[in-house]
This record gives C-alpha cells, structure tokens and sequence, in this order.
C-alpha cells in the first residue's frame, strides 16, 4: 500500500477511536461538584423568597438551574425521609409553612442538625425551582 | 340554654376530628422508570410537595422538574434541556381527588384501597389520569403509594430519533408519600 494511503487510514482509525473516547467520557461525566462551585447569586434568604412570589416566571428564569447562597436565620432542620432540610419561614399559607427549603449534602447533615433554630447561616445550594409554596434549594453546604 | 350550649361544643368537637385533618409531606419520592431494549433509565425526586385533604379527597403534588436527579449527569442534562425543557416548564402538577375518600378512614390505623382522579400537567399538557393507590394508616401518619403508566407523546416530550430506542414510549410512575398531619 502507498504511505499516503497508510497515513490516511491511521488518521482515520485515531480520529474514530477519539470519537469514541470523547463520546465514552461524556457519557459518563460526573455531576457538578455543587459544594467547590460558585454562587452566581448571593442574596437573603427572604428576598429570595419574596423576588419568586411577586414574580414566579420572571424569578425563575433567573435562578432556576443557578447555583445560590442565601443567608438568613434557619427557623427550624428537619431530618425526614432521610433527608436533612434547613428551613427559612417567611410565610404561613393553606398548608403551613413557607419560605426557603435548602435539602443539605451528606456530609454537611451532621453539621446541619447542630444548628440552633434562629440562628443566623449562610447556605449555598443549586435552585430548582418554586412549587407556589417553598423555593427549593438542593445539593446544599454550609457556608462559614 | 344548656341544651344549646352542649349542642355547640358537640358539634365544635366533631368538626376538629381527624376526618377534618389535611396531611402533608414536603419531601415526597416520585420515581420515574423508562425500561428499553437499549438502556433502562431511572431518575428520583425528593422534594414532592403533597397535600390531601382528608374530609374532601383533595389531594394535590407539586413538582419541579429539575428534582429529578439521574445517575448519569449527562442524562440529566438532556432530560431538562431536550425533553421536558424545564426551563420553560419548571414545574409539574397534579391536582385531583382521592374519589372514594369516604371509604378511607385515616383516623382509623389500617391499609386503604385509594381511587385517585385527577388532572396531571407536565411539559405544559394537561391530561386526565386515573389510578389506583393505596394509604396506609398507623400513629396518625399515613403512607401513600401510587404507580401508574404515561404516555411521553401525551405531554408532547419529543425523543430524538438518534436515541428512540434507548427511551421507552410509555413511562411507569411510581409515588411514595409519607404525609403527616398539618397542626
């Protein structure tokens, strides 16, 4: 076989395996590291709270999907379905309390049930989004 | 006058029994599972708002989307970007009725057969769904369990056809509510 036809099939067979490779390393991308990344939004909690219940859609398109640390005074941290919750409550509606619900990493739920209710803290998690009664911040840590 | 009196107490208590009670959780479980040839996928949310009104048979879930958490990131990615477009449609709902509530005494420990209607909206569509689930009652908490099938093109979720076969047409919903009483 001539060189240059040699030289084209090895370029060939790289670039697919390449393929491959890139296809095999995306496929399995690990999930964002919510606790290293930064907060695109930083802002009190009740203000959070407030900027989606004047505006659902408005504030959703802007914090939706984003990473946020808010801060404020926890009212109370649920642990329940084996989940540990820091709570923010600004209002009471039809079914209770609501506010800001931040659901903690693993290894920030040890630090998570310390925390004395009213006790001022900073939390930074990513936001998925309003249900018309909490705004849910998920994968979340605890700022010092 | 007495006779008045008591009827007013009798009747105020009676009001403040445990039919009138609605129960609710915060961290309910929804399961999505699409099983193909090709792949079998999975995603689970843990923020499910539910609330049941345990006198009318309301009974009503809040979703966001972007809960639904994927083993692989990049499933996930294409989950919130391409199908459901959470971005445009952040959140699901369903609102409806426990049908047969008076036959279901939460008061009273014990499993209960549920028929559950109502409307579910997800991606924007509302369609009407019907299921069976049941409650199970013990210490004044109750446990609810429903599964129950979707169509994707119902909710006008388009699959690529790069990747038609590594998502199943018809989705199985499982719910799992532990709901407690609202003081």
């Amino acid at each position: 076989m001539r060189t240059w036809i040699k030289i084209i099939i090895a370029l060939a067979l790289i670039g697919f395996i390449a393929a491959i490779l890139l296809y095999i390393f995306l496929y399995n991308k690990p999930h964002p590291d919510f606790e290293k990344a930064e907060a695109a939004y930083t802002l009190a909690a009740t203000d959070l709270y407030k900027n989606f219940t004047a505006n659902k859609t408005e504030a959703g398109g802007k914090y939706n999907g984003k990473v946020i640390e808010v801060n404020g005074k926890i009212a109370k941290v649920e642990a329940k379905d084996s989940l540990t919750i820091c709570v923010f409550v600004f209002e009471q509606g039809m079914f209770g309390d609501q506010g800001v619900r931040c659901t903690m990493l693993p290894s920030y739920k040890e630090r998570a049930v310390k925390i004395q209710p009213g006790s001022e803290v900073r939390v930074k998690g990513y936001c998925t989004g309003f249900n018309d009664t909490d705004v849910i911040l998920e994968k979340c840590s605890i700022i010092k | 006058m007495k006779t008045l009196i008591i009827s007013i107490l009798l009747i105020t208590a009676v009001s403040f029994s445990a039919d009138a009670q609605k129960f609710i959780t915060k961290t309910g479980h929804i399961k999505f599972y699409s099983d193909s040839p090709m792949e079998k996928i999975e995603a689970h949310n843990h923020q499910v708002n539910a609330a049941l009104d345990a006198a009318t048979g309301d009974f009503v879930f809040k979703v966001l989307m972007k809960s639904f958490e994927f083993e692989k990131a990049l499933m996930q990615e294409h989950f919130n970007e391409n199908y459901v477009e959470s971005d445009k449609f952040p959140n699901a709902l369903f609102t409806g009725k426990v049908v047969n509530i008076k036959d279901v005494n939460l008061g009273k420990d014990g499993t209960y057969e549920a028929q559950v209607e109502g409307k579910l909206t997800i991606h924007g569509v509302t369609q009407n769904v019907k299921t069976k689930g049941s409650f199970e009652a013990k210490d004044g908490k109750v446990a609810g369990k429903a599964k129950f099938i979707i169509l994707l093109s119902d909710y006008n979720v388009k699959i690529p056809g790069t990747v038609t076969n590594n998502i199943s047409k018809t989705i199985e919903i499982t719910v799992d509510v532990n709901l407690e009483k609202l003081n």
